[in-house]
């Protein structure tokens, strides 16, 4: 009866120390989150800017994909398309093969986990060395990301002092962060400096401009492009935005939301390719211009992908993102989920409280609560409602319709109140899993207003 | 063009495809809003700006009157031996990295002194349109000074967003602080993978 996401829950709250540490750093996040904007007194008015230009952006995407297509290729960059994740995968691969790059350095993007590449190019023998800190340590590991920002925040310390150690040489039992993190920068340097390739996602593509902006802290997507000649950039066809004055709007949003961070350490425009070096640009669509047709849950397309709906969100706090089907976890990762495939990511509906924390969070206003609440409406739909859920919703359906019967019911409750513990909670239960019954009132408040008690 | 060719659908190349499958999903169409934000300005920008840097690991040096800016790298940066810039008026530099033939070339450097075009208060952002050969000196070294106009300042990132100008290199940079990482447990480390102290001389 229970989802996927549920019983993956379950298994991680039964380590109740990690599972806490796990929601009180993601807290701590969404802490500074709320303290860095209330710095800017614009705040709300930004959210509501950032919104409507996405909402105009994304209205107008086959204008402004042309737009940015012609700037970028008046700038000397090499712009491809893909369909799916299969052909961003061979476009990459032929760029990589027709300049017999050997080793590539890459930087963070998730785009390049949706399409699955780095097992792709592996296989073809081509060394992918990940740079970013958090995604170095899981590729290492030989594990995905759990967050789409902070993508180890569910791995200790100790754990990548460990791994350090076999992998990296450092000193045994040492698990101090500064230390792991200068041994990684050493590692990295090498890798940067003996790579053939770099690449990148695209946090904005400027169509006015034809720039690609990406936005990091640690400047491993810099040394990835400063050092090699050839340059190749992923990403989404949403990632496109008018100008420079409509950036300016999101790079104030985007670390605030993400990190807390009044703005990321760096903020790169790569407007033309290096002197002697190629600028490859792949837009890839797999899915998200058919979003453009759904009505309910069009406004995904406004993700600038900051990850405080994650940090906010109670469920994901507690469950961590193992937990999630989808590569996406999160009040996002559901919607982009069932975006994919309804079928094959309906487990993580159950996901979310309805508190609607992360709407109010949301950098570019998505409904992120509102779209999770009408997945599970059409759950039934779909064939995959849960069927005790089901059977419950239609027997208070029942009762709730023949007053009498209610009534009647109503008075047999306090029963509840005296029952013995083996005949309440028992398989038969589905709410009072983890949770207790609420004590039952002696009278209704029926009773109580017909005998004048109620003031 | 090979790759793509072999998606062809009805002689349609992908490109044609997406903006086809774009342009028949879009239903309703919403118009650019109006820009006509009331965003924060700072009163003291300088004061704002240093703070803000301070707090993102950096420090903001404001040049005294009459003081020699070589003097004052110097007294800030004692251990460095090995200086590059390719500012006319940094005496103190060692080397000038225009001089290498390859980015690869640029290990070892202590310290790197570049000019900064704009200071942004809000959130201690410097912008770089790329000013030197090889755009890996704003990265690869190990600590770095920007020298920036103190009355090149301004309040926040729409105002910044006007001003900025690119060189012919085609790249530019806004950058705030040091490289830094939180990735180990949410602790901050301070010196990633660019560089680990950052300086801004405001003069």
């Amino acid at each position: 009866m229970s989802t996927k996401h549920s019983k993956a829950g379950e298994a991680f709250l039964n380590d109740r120390e990690h599972a806490s540490w796990h929601n009180e750093s993601l807290w701590f996040v969404r802490e500074k989150r709320d303290k860095v904007s209330k710095d800017i007194p614009e705040w709300e008015e930004l959210r509501e800017l950032s919104s409507q230009i996405k909402m105009h952006t994304v209205s107008h995407l086959d204008t402004y994909l042309e737009q940015f297509t012609k700037n970028a290729e008046a700038n000397g960059v090499i712009v491809h398309w893909a369909t799916d994740a299969r052909e961003h995968n061979e476009i990459v691969y032929g760029i990589l093969s027709k300049n017999k790059v050997k080793k590539l350095v890459k930087s963070k993007s998730m785009l390049t986990e949706e399409c699955h590449l780095n097992p792709y190019l592996i296989d073809k023998g081509i060394d992918v060395i990940e740079s970013d800190l958090g995604e170095r340590i899981l590729q290492l590991m030989n594990l995905a990301p759990s967050h789409i920002v902070l993508p180890a925040i569910h791995i200790k310390r100790q754990q990548v002092g460990e791994l350090f150690e076999e992998k990296l040489g450092t000193e045994k039992g040492n698990s101090d962060p500064t230390y792991l993190t200068r041994a990684a920068r050493k590692h990295l340097r090498n890798e940067f400096l003996t790579a053939d390739a770099g690449m990148t996602g695209a946090n904005f593509a400027i169509a006015a401009t034809g720039d690609i902006v990406v936005c990091t802290n640690e400047g491993n997507a810099d040394m990835g492009t400063s050092l090699p000649n050839l340059h190749i950039v992923s990403m989404g066809l949403e990632k496109v935005i008018p100008d420079l004055q409509s950036l300016a709007v999101f790079t104030r949003l985007l670390a605030r939301s993400a990190t807390g961070q009044p703005v990321t350490t760096y903020t790169s425009h790569f407007r033309k390719p290096r002197k002697g070096g190629e600028l490859h640009v792949v837009i890839v669509d797999n899915g998200r211009s058919k979003v453009l047709g759904n009505k309910d849950h069009v406004k995904t397309l406004n993700c600038i992908r900051c990850g405080a709906c994650m940090n906010t969100c109670p469920v994901y706090r507690r469950t961590g993102g193992y937990s999630y089907t989808y590569f996406i976890p999160g009040p996002i990762g559901i919607n982009l989920g069932m975006l994919k495939s309804p079928t094959d990511y309906f487990d993580n509906v159950s996901a979310c409280s309805l508190c609607f924390s992360c709407n109010n969070v949301c950098p570019s206003k998505i409904d992120l609560g509102q779209q999770i609440y009408k997945w599970r409406q059409d759950l039934d739909n779909l064939h995959i409602a849960n069927p005790t859920k089901k059977l419950i919703s239609n027997g208070l359906k029942f009762l709730f319709t023949k007053p009498a019967l209610y009534n009647t019911s109503l008075k047999m409750a306090p029963i509840v109140n005296v029952m013995p513990r083996f005949m309440l909670y028992n398989g038969l239960n589905e709410w009072g899993k983890g949770r207790e019954l609420p004590v039952f009132a002696k009278e209704s408040f029926t009773e109580l207003w017909k005998k004048g008690k109620v003031k | 063009m090979l790759i793509i060719n072999k998606y062809k659908i009805k002689n349609m190349t992908s490109k044609e495809i997406i903006l086809n499958s774009i342009k028949s999903n879009i239903s309703t169409q919403y118009d650019m809003p109006d820009f006509n934000l009331n965003a924060i300005k700072y009163p003291d920008q300088i004061a704002r700006f240093s703070e803000i840097l301070k707090s993102v690991g950096g420090i903001a040096y404001l040049l005294k009157t009459g003081e020699n800016v070589n003097e004052a790298i110097r007294t800030l940066y004692p251990e460095a031996k090995v200086i590059a810039s390719n500012c006319p008026d940094i005496s103190c530099a060692t080397l000038n990295p225009d001089g290498s033939d390859d980015a690869h070339q640029l290990t070892g450097i202590d310290l790197a002194v570049v000019q900064g075009e704009l200071g942004v208060a809000e959130n201690a952002c410097v912008w770089i349109p790329q000013n030197v050969v090889h755009k890996a000196i704003y990265f690869i070294a190990e600590e770095m000074v920007i020298l920036l106009e103190k009355n090149k300042l301004v309040s926040n990132m729409h105002e910044a967003y006007k001003q900025i100008t690119f060189s012919e290199s085609g790249f530019g940079i806004f950058i705030s602080g040091p490289s830094k990482t939180a990735d180990i447990e949410q602790a901050l480390v301070i010196g990633a993978h660019g560089v680990k102290g950052l300086t801004v001389i405001l003069r």
